[in-house]
């Protein structure tokens, strides 16, 4: 008797559908076994915001009251599974409506699992999640990074693997006999249950002990509640900004304090400061004013407010100059300026290495290019990792 | 009248001003342009600014629960009410100056919506508020081409075809928004005479948009900028190229830069060397083709928005302008 709870952490649009998609079937499987569960979008993140971290739940629970008492919860305490199907979450999690960085493994309960869609290892993302101080199992679905936009959907089964790897990670919530029927009947495809079986037999867990992980204390500001605001509810606007590091040249603008946006980002701007020509374009069409002037005319994009949108890489007129490199390569959010302006051959040297590094690996994809796209990605999939023969 | 501020027009796209007055820390998608637009809309204003912004992403990203990316004077206003705030702030200002209750100084008063505040809900207090010859505003719309914030619904704007969560296609019916774009910048042109400047602007041409955003504060009187924002979220592509969309959004002539100066037309940037022939227009296909929210269309219907375009630019008095012409007998 009881309930089992999940949660699928994504980035809000390019990966609401497969969130809803894994959810639903969770729910609809448990149906098959005489149970009853429900999944919803976390209030909080609705309107959904691209790349933004978002929630989707999904409760399953033996009786309908037992259901009830969990969702008079805005959001739930503890969760057996946790699924991040972008790993750049296992950085942490600033979702849009809300304050503060919270940890990737938050919500997820003594001995539950924390389940990763990536190509990188277990130790990997431990590296990069916050500890705890209960032991957690963590597990990889192996794969690269499924998005796509709100309106045509990637169907490269990821959806479908992940829901496999839960049945053998949770199998108090659903058992994968019930899951298998639920996808065909969800998507009459037998490819589709193939994969999800084949994801539930390859799925390895290990336990993270208490301490491992991330030791940096997560982010978070203390905001005035409605008997301690300003009178007529005024809101402090943002200081003019000044000189680069508080000095006379360049300028940096102050940020508001109170949402820093990095863990939006899953790619990061690498900056070629030798090649670069000033000619001020990715400063000007950078929708977050995320480029401190330096003093010599230089442009050091600020890592804790760059959501990782791409437009400086694309508007850049010198090749290479600025490349978008996979956020699971980097640690902190240090400046690449200063680090280019105190060691010009080291930098130099990292910056080609990582580059060359990024143009070696499959592309990483944002979204909708043309059409037919999604078809010409998942056939390469499909050819790569035998995972979804016979599309 | 209020004083103005003096904003010399910008020579050059490094002589840009450099001060952020709408700066990080925003809640908006990845490669949003209505958020490029807002920096840029005050980057030209300068700090002598006051801005009021009606409901919309560009409200409800932004502001969120106490905090702020404003470094000007901000406040929100009613979905449907930005032509109202601006005729109001202004006037509000005017008096307090006259009676010297504030410092007569020059300042400048912005008020923006979105497309359906501006388009759809807004479109009356917009009218009323570019009647009034005696205040200093400028209304900036930033259109997206649907209610982007509330997840994208069908507004005023949104083009012929689109997918939206108010327009599914379906295997009956491909086609579900069946209604063209409205055609605004005409629209007030043609009815509102004393309305000293009208534009069309595009973040991705940035300096163009820093110098109309400039004439419409300077030359006197309400004024009037409609901008065109790649939405990644509702169009459906990859933030990456948010810029490139504004581009192609212009180069295929779906989107005509041009300015209403004292009642004179002028062309811009790419539609003027498209008008006068310097430049060849690009196939509509190659916009739409890059959005998700189009990929349903067939040929049939690509070749329809061609054929609407190609009208724009040929029969229209004004490329994309006013879809009227004198009948000659």
């Amino acid at each position: 008797m009881g309930k089992t709870s999940l949660e699928v952490v994504y980035r809000g649009i390019f990966q609401k559908t497969l969130a809803r998609n894994i959810c639903r079937a969770i729910v609809l499987a448990a149906r098959k076994e005489g149970k009853v569960g429900i999944g919803f979008g976390r209030y909080g993140d609705s309107p959904e915001r691209n790349g933004i971290p978002a929630k989707y739940f999904a409760v399953v629970a033996d009786t309908q009251e037992e259901l009830e008492e969990n969702l008079a919860m805005y959001e739930a305490d503890n969760v057996d599974v946790t699924v991040a199907v972008d790993d750049t979450l296992c950085k942490g999690v600033e979702s849009w409506g809300w304050y503060g960085l919270q940890p990737i493994n938050q919500l997820t309960k003594n001995t539950g699992t924390v389940l990763v869609t990536s190509v990188q290892g277990r130790s990997d993302l431990v590296r990069d999640i916050h500890t705890k101080d209960v032991p957690y199992n963590i597990g990889v679905v192996q794969g690269s990074t499924s998005f796509s936009g709100l309106w045509v959907y990637k169907d490269d089964h990821t959806d479908v693997r992940v829901l496999g790897a839960i049945c053998k990670v949770c199998p108090e919530m659903v058992s994968l006999e019930s899951m298998e029927e639920a996808i065909l009947e969800q998507w009459n495809n037998p490819v589709k249950v193939d994969s999800a079986r084949k994801s539930h037999d390859r799925i390895e867990t290990r336990v993270v002990e208490p301490g491992e992980g991330n030791p940096e204390e997560p982010f978070s500001f203390d905001l005035p509640g409605w008997t301690t605001m300003e009178e007529a509810l005024v809101v402090r606007n943002v200081e003019q900004g000044a000189g680069f590091r508080g000095g006379d040249g360049g300028y940096e603008p102050v940020r508001n304090p109170y949402f820093k946006k990095w863990s939006t980002r899953t790619m990061r701007p690498v900056v070629n400061f030798e090649t670069c020509i000033k000619c001020t374009l990715c400063w000007l069409h950078c929708p977050d004013s995320c480029f401190d002037v330096t003093p010599d005319g230089l442009y050091d994009s600020n890592m804790e407010s760059c959501c990782g949108c791409g437009v400086c890489e694309d508007v850049c007129p010198v090749p290479d100059c600025i490349t978008m490199v996979n956020e699971a390569e980097f640690e902190g959010n240090l400046s690449q300026w200063e680090d280019w302006n105190t060691n010009k051959d080291g930098y130099n040297k990292w910056m080609t290495e990582i580059v060359e590094k990024q143009k070696t690996q499959e592309p990483r994809s944002h979204g909708f290019h043309h059409v037919g796209q999604y078809r010409e990605e998942v056939g390469s999939v499909t050819d790569s990792r035998n995972v979804v023969e016979g599309l | 009248m209020t004083q103005m501020v003096d904003l010399p027009q910008v020579r050059g796209v490094k002589n840009i001003p450099i001060e952020e007055m709408f700066t990080s820390g925003h809640r908006t998608c990845q490669g949003c342009e209505s958020a490029l637009t807002m920096r840029l809309m005050v980057k030209a204003a300068g700090d002598r600014t006051i801005v009021t912004g009606s409901t919309g992403c560009m409200y409800v990203a932004n502001t969120t629960y106490y905090t702020s990316p404003w470094v000007v004077p901000w406040m929100h206003t009613q979905l449907g009410s930005s032509g109202a705030a601006a005729t109001g702030t202004a006037a509000g200002l005017k008096a307090l100056m006259r009676k010297g209750k504030v410092k007569d100084e020059p300042i400048n008063v912005i008020s923006f919506c979105g497309d359906g505040g501006g388009i759809d809900m807004g479109l009356s207090g917009i009218s009323a508020s570019l009647t009034h010859p005696e205040y200093n505003h400028l209304v900036l719309l930033y259109d997206n081409e649907s209610y982007a914030n509330t997840d994208i619904q069908v507004s005023g704007s949104s083009p012929w075809g689109a997918n939206s969560t108010f327009s599914p296609p379906g295997k009956v019916h491909r086609i579900m928004n069946t209604r063209w774009k409205k055609n605004m910048v005409g629209m007030l042109a043609a009815g509102h005479p004393d309305c000293r400047y009208l534009a069309t602007s595009c973040g991705s041409y940035g300096l163009d948009m820093t110098n109309k955003l400039r004439r419409a504060l300077t030359i006197g009187g309400p004024t009037f900028i409609h901008s065109i924002d790649p939405c990644p979220k509702g169009w459906d592509y990859d933030p990456k190229f948010s810029h490139e969309l504004g581009m192609l959004a212009v180069e295929t002539g779906l989107w005509v830069l041009y300015e209403i100066v004292d009642g004179e037309l002028f062309l811009n940037g790419p539609s003027k060397a498209i008008a006068k022939g310097m430049k060849q227009r690009r196939p509509v296909e190659e916009y739409l083709s890059r959005q998700g929210r189009f990929a349903h269309f067939t040929e049939e219907d690509t070749k329809f928005v061609q054929s609407k375009v190609d009208d724009m630019w040929e029969r229209w008095w004004g490329p994309g302008v006013i879809p009227i012409n004198v009948k000659e007998d």
